[in-house]
């Protein structure tokens, strides 16, 4: 008998081990996205926390991700975004300054492709799996390098889902709401979920902007009480804040989206805002090739990133004129004194556009240019980041924060460092 | 007759050394706010420019300010709210974290009130004098603690001014507007502006959200061309964005108010943010007399900061409970995860005092005494607190709201996060 308790504990020691062993083998090879290579959405990490920090003019910020223990203990978790990585807001692609400091973000995201130059804290492999206190497991993972941030309405629409209100609970213009977050074709139920509104809560019907007040006014719902709201599909915009009652874990509606006009025309003002953001700062890409010629001609050819408003792709025209100009990670100009970007660009004809077909990866446009120009610039080298401006857009300056100074830029401005990040 | 004839480089001499003399006793006589007195708002700088960043936790951030010269190269220039500063947004009060990045604000501004302790970069006190560059002048003043913080709508209402828009021009949903700001009742012509707007500004009509688009679609606006607008009065919320053709400086139209219930809409939204925010983060003050009492029992005499919501202040009341934190210069509450409410003095508002006549700028005009029996170290005259009436909803704050460790760096953020230009 003792024997058998022996060996059972030996065979149980042997499996932890062989656990463990498993373990650190997986984490001997992390995945980490490379230079020229869009990653697989797939290998992502994927978490969602609240927008609490955010330093746009180097593309990174930081969110207090959703554990499994209390929310309130979670210190934000930094990340920076991917040179090809996307942000989208209301249904549409954007940057991280339109984004309000509060909102409820869904990130897919990546180890540091490159440690020595993250942006942001470099953390153990493992750390998703640790617990940090009463925040509980997997506020800080160290997949920080972010493919995909994107808001509740962006994430519903991306995946088809809609927002089932079940009940609303209201008592001086503020309160409780049930719902349930589903599946816009299945019929699959989705989990209940108990979220709070208040006095401050947007609600959008068409063109109008309405109050819990306006709707209470309309008999759409009562003054104090309960009201069953019958599965009314929705779209819920999604912030955090504090929560009374020892409720750990609750998150609180900023937006509700009565119908689909109200919606497309959210995203449609979101659409207008970053295409003017993109056409100012010029569209980001990679480069994929550089033929040199004699006398400092070269024929670059670049790979767009993906995730903009299609009209801004439909202005790169074979043979029109366009400019190229080396970036950073961080999607930075590069600006020397009073000569700026397009300035310091090179110049040159749009000779190719194609197209790849087939699927193309998350983060690529799949759309390919080559410009051939007369004065190649330092920075186009395969795998490096560069911004391309539309010989249709118009010329204008970023502001000083958006730049390098070629004659004033230190290695802390190429390759910001997380000093900036508290500790908790 | 004797003449006396000075040389010209006497009379040169004499001129300068009066100038350096009457600067060293300008700058003897600087102004810096001081532990329990409100600064006269007179005695600020003002300036304004775009918000480029935000630190919300510790109330600092950047401001992009309009000085003389190009205002795409004009650096991010840190600020600081002093503790009893106030933010306004949309007409409302705000905190820093509801304010859009890319925002015009205006700013009325001190030197730092203690140097040593500033959690931005502190500047040579004459820095608004100098020039930078193609930025020119008044880029980076030394006054970057403030006391007002406030969008152009608020701007606006604050001082009685409106817009009259004069004319606009459209092409492709994108245009200008040329505006005058002024004074709503004096008959005074303001200067005329130029500004930019695009497909992405938001038009507010009573109810409704609209776009460029819409006014088009409605008639209002021209597709193409121009139009008179015949001094229609507006509100509007003002950004920047890069402006082509060589104009160093030209704002942009985010918002258009096309009347007051729109704008009241608005305020309305944001004071309710606000308020939830108040009531959830509890109220700010100083303390203003400590009479300490027996076994750790004390009296405490506290002025309400300013520029809330009414209804937040009406929610103190004589004889009803509450309790009281002590706080840092950036509104944090200290004490640790235990929650504020967990480690703060707790016992009866003995008195609520409204003060009359003129109200200094920052305070409330209010004055609470509250009783407890287990005084907390950090309620001394003249240090910071926040104050929660007992109905409030007891809610926990996020951990970059609280101190935790009590280490320096902590409790007195450093400058060292702003890039240096």
């Amino acid at each position: 008998m003792a024997l058998l308790q022996m060996a059972k504990r030996m065979v149980r020691s042997a499996s932890i081990f062989l656990l463990l062993a498993n373990s650190v083998s997986a984490d001997d090879t992390p995945f980490r996205p490379e230079a020229g290579t869009f990653p697989s959405l797939d290998k992502a990490h994927t978490y969602r926390g609240e927008l609490t920090f955010v330093d746009h003019p180097n593309r990174r910020g930081s969110l207090r991700i959703q554990g499994n223990g209390r929310f309130r203990f979670t210190g934000p978790s930094p990340f920076a975004m991917l040179p090809y990585g996307m942000v989208r807001y209301h249904g549409a692609p954007a940057d991280l300054r339109d984004v309000p400091l509060g909102t409820v973000m869904y990130a897919h995201a990546f180890l540091p492709p490159d440690p020595k130059i993250s942006s942001v804290p470099v953390l153990p492999f493992d750390n998703r799996l640790k617990k940090l206190g009463n925040a509980g497991v997997g506020t800080a993972p160290a997949e920080n390098h972010v493919l995909l941030l994107e808001d509740e309405v962006s994430h519903c629409l991306r995946l088809g889902l809609i927002w089932k209100l079940q009940e609303v609970e209201v008592k001086d213009n503020a309160g409780f709401i049930i719902a349930r977050r589903e599946s816009k074709t299945e019929s699959k139920n989705g989990q209940m979920e108990t979220l709070t509104f208040d006095a401050a809560t947007r609600f959008w019907r068409g063109r109008e902007k309405l109050t819990a007040q306006d709707l209470i006014a309309e008999k759409i719902w009562p003054t104090h009480g309960k009201k069953a709201l019958n599965d009314q599909i929705v779209q819920l915009g999604i912030v955090w804040k504090p929560t009374p009652s020892r409720v750990f874990m609750q998150f609180h509606i900023s937006d509700i989206w009565l119908n689909d006009i109200a919606l497309q025309r959210a995203t449609q003002n979101q659409i207008e805002t970053h295409k003017t953001f993109i056409k100012s700062r010029w569209m980001p890409g990679w480069v994929d090739a550089v033929k040199y010629g004699q006398f400092g001609r070269a024929t670059v050819t670049v790979t767009l990133f993906g995730g903009m408003e299609a009209s801004l792709y439909a202005d790169f025209k074979k043979g029109q004129r366009a400019m190229l100009a080396s970036s950073e990670n961080t999607l930075k100009h590069w600006a020397s004194g009073t000569a700026g970007t397009a300035q310091m660009a090179s110049k040159g004809i749009l000779t190719t556009i194609t197209k790849a077909k087939g699927n193309i990866p998350f983060g690529s446009s799949g759309i390919q240019i080559s410009l051939e120009t007369d004065l190649v610039t330092e920075g186009f080298r395969p795998g490096r980041i560069v911004r391309v401006h539309s010989s249709r857009w118009p010329i204008l300056e970023v502001p000083r924060d958006e730049y390098l100074h070629d004659a004033q830029t230190t290695h802390e401005d190429r390759f910001p460092t997380p000093a900036i990040f508290p500790k908790y | 007759m004797t003449r006396f004839i000075f040389p010209h480089w006497l009379i040169l001499l004499t001129l300068g050394v009066g100038f350096f003399v009457a600067q060293a006793i300008a700058e003897d006589e600087i102004f810096r706010p001081q532990a329990g007195q409100f600064p006269p708002l007179e005695k600020s700088h003002a300036f304004r420019g775009e918000l480029t960043f935000v630190d919300s936790p510790n109330r600092r951030g950047s401001l992009r300010i309009q000085g003389e010269g190009t205002y795409f190269r004009n650096a991010p220039h840190p600020f600081a709210m002093l503790p009893y500063g106030m933010i306004r947004y949309n007409g409302a009060p705000a905190e820093l974290r509801d304010v859009p990045i890319g925002t015009v604000l205006h700013a009325r501004g001190f030197l730092p009130p203690d140097p040593k302790l500033s959690s931005v970069p502190v500047l040579p006190i004459n820095n608004r004098n100098k020039t930078a560059g193609y930025s020119g002048k008044g880029i980076a003043p030394a006054e970057n603690h403030l006391i007002l913080l406030e969008d152009e709508p608020s701007y606006c209402q604050r001082t009685g001014k409106i817009w009259k828009l004069q004319d606009m021009e459209i092409q492709n949903l994108t245009g200008k507007i040329t505006a005058r700001r002024e004074t709503k009742i004096a008959g005074k012509l303001g200067e005329v502006e130029s500004l930019t707007f695009d497909a992405s500004t938001r038009i507010w009509r009573g109810r409704e959200k609209l776009e460029v688009a819409d006014l088009i679609a409605d008639g209002i606006w021209p597709a193409n061309g121009k139009k008179a607008l015949n001094d229609q009065v507006v509100l509007l919320g003002i950004t920047w964005k890069p402006t082509p053709s060589n104009i160093f400086t030209r704002f942009h139209i985010s918002d258009i108010w096309l009347d007051d219930t729109a704008m009241q809409r608005a305020t309305r939204n944001q004071t309710e943010t606000h308020k939830a925010f108040i009531r959830s983060r509890w109220m700010p003050g100083w303390i203003n007399a400590v009479n300490y009492g027996k076994f750790g029992t004390a009296t405490i005499t506290a002025t309400l900061f300013g520029g809330m919501d009414e209804s937040l202040y009406a929610d103190f009341q004589k004889n009803t409970s509450a309790m009281m934190n002590a706080v840092e210069s950036n509104l944090k509450h200290t004490h640790g995860a235990y929650s504020p409410a967990h480690m703060a003095s707790k016992g009866p508002i003995l008195d609520v005092v409204k003060t009359k006549g003129e109200i200094p700028f920052g305070s409330s005009g209010i004055q609470i005494q509250f009783k407890t029996d287990l005084i907390i170290e950090g309620i001394r005259p003249g240090r910071n607190i926040r104050v929660r009436p007992g109905h409030w909803p007891n809610v926990n704050i996020p951990r970059e709201e609280y101190l935790g460790g009590n280490t320096p760096e902590e409790r007195f953020p450093s400058p060292a996060i702003f890039p240096k230009y």
